[in-house]
């Protein structure tokens, strides 16, 4: 074993390699402590993956289009919270002008959740992608990681529209 | 310099560049001073252009990237200038054109109208900047290396066009000119 793998969790290695097999070598982020991991993992393991850092959701959608805009299949990894604050960037750019982007969703507010700040959002993430018809997918175990991130990017890419891969506390944190 | 002046100063010298531009009269300004197919106009994400023309930027290192922002657009999204000052490409270029007024929606002031400036808040966040209150002016300003942050003081131009609605074709439309859609 090696110290990458004693200290990635498997669910968090299975993200990098299910957005590197959809072809995605472009990830936006703003920081989230379970992201951490796959971040620590992107750079240790997928070096021809690029990170940018973004100060603000919504900004790191606006990056993301102006990528896609440049030939390369972005994804945007965040926090459920930052939902909220991307809803103007994905209702009046990304949908409309069907740009697609692969969002990797840390849920906050879910079974585990320690901070009731974080419930309200975390109850309402997927009533709120539904109401703005962007495709999602909730990952359920670490074995099955790779191949839902994979295909929700792929799904993205392919229809030329966001689609979102959400991962709940209980993969991340065993909740 | 009206808005206009200034965005037809940039066509003038942006030969095969792409133009990002920012919802409302800069979009109209753009598509009456010149139509080219490596323009795109946003009609909505008040506050992203410069975010797009990054994302870009980044993608296309081969590719100039000119950003036409508003003052009022620009403060909605301020941290856009903390990451262009962490990434600084050199083939980015952010013409805020600032006539200190929210113009699109009637004319209300912005902050810069009382003071606020943008010049020093792109150089706080270590994007070179600088102000240009004549096309002249403007043109030297552009004709820097980037990532630069030039701040065109404008006066309103009232724009009496605007570009088609229609969204996806703004999109293949420039990315076809860019040489970005394949089969």
């Amino acid at each position: 074993m090696t110290i990458r793998e004693s200290r990635v969790p498997a669910w968090a290695a299975a993200v990098c390699d299910g957005v590197h097999a959809a072809g995605s070598r472009d990830v936006v982020y703003v920081p989230d402590n379970p992201l951490s991991h796959v971040l620590r993992d992107v750079r240790a393991r997928l070096p021809d993956v690029r990170l940018v850092l973004a100060t603000r959701e919504e900004e790191a959608f606006g990056i993301a289009a102006g990528l896609f805009l440049g030939g390369k299949r972005p994804t945007v990894m965040l926090q459920s919270s930052g939902l909220g604050n991307s809803l103007n960037a994905l209702t009046s750019l990304l949908i409309p002008y069907r740009i697609p982007v692969l969002l990797v969703v840390s849920m906050r507010g879910d079974l585990g959740e320690w901070n009731p700040a974080q419930v309200p959002m975390g109850r309402a993430v997927r009533s709120i992608l539904e109401a703005i018809e962007i495709p999602h997918v909730t990952v359920e175990s670490p074995e099955t990681t790779s191949e839902v991130v994979r295909v929700a990017g792929l799904r993205a890419f392919d229809s030329r529209l966001p689609a979102a891969c959400l991962l709940p506390r209980r993969l991340t944190t065993g909740a | 310099m009206t808005r206009l002046e200034a965005t037809r100063a940039i066509c003038a010298v942006a030969a095969d560049a792409a133009i990002i531009a920012s919802l409302g009269h800069p979009a109209y300004d753009l598509f009456a001073a010149d139509d080219r197919p490596r323009n795109f106009y946003t009609w909505g994400s008040m506050g992203l252009a410069s975010s797009i023309g990054l994302g870009l930027a980044l993608a296309r290192p081969d590719l100039r990237v000119f950003v036409l922002d508003g003052d009022g657009s620009l403060l909605m999204n301020l941290g856009s200038l903390a990451t262009i000052g962490l990434l600084h490409p050199p083939n980015l270029f952010v013409i805020v054109m600032d006539n200190e007024e929210y113009a699109t929606t009637g004319g209300q002031p912005t902050p810069t109208a009382y003071g606020a400036d943008l010049d020093a808040a792109a150089r706080a966040m270590r994007v070179a900047a600088t102000t240009a209150r004549t096309v002249p002016e403007l043109t030297a300003a552009v004709a820097r290396p980037g990532s630069l942050v030039v701040v065109a003081k404008v006066t309103e131009s009232a724009p009496t066009a605007k570009p088609p609605l229609d969204y996806v074709g703004i999109r293949d439309r420039f990315m076809t000119a860019l040489g970005e859609v394949r089969g």
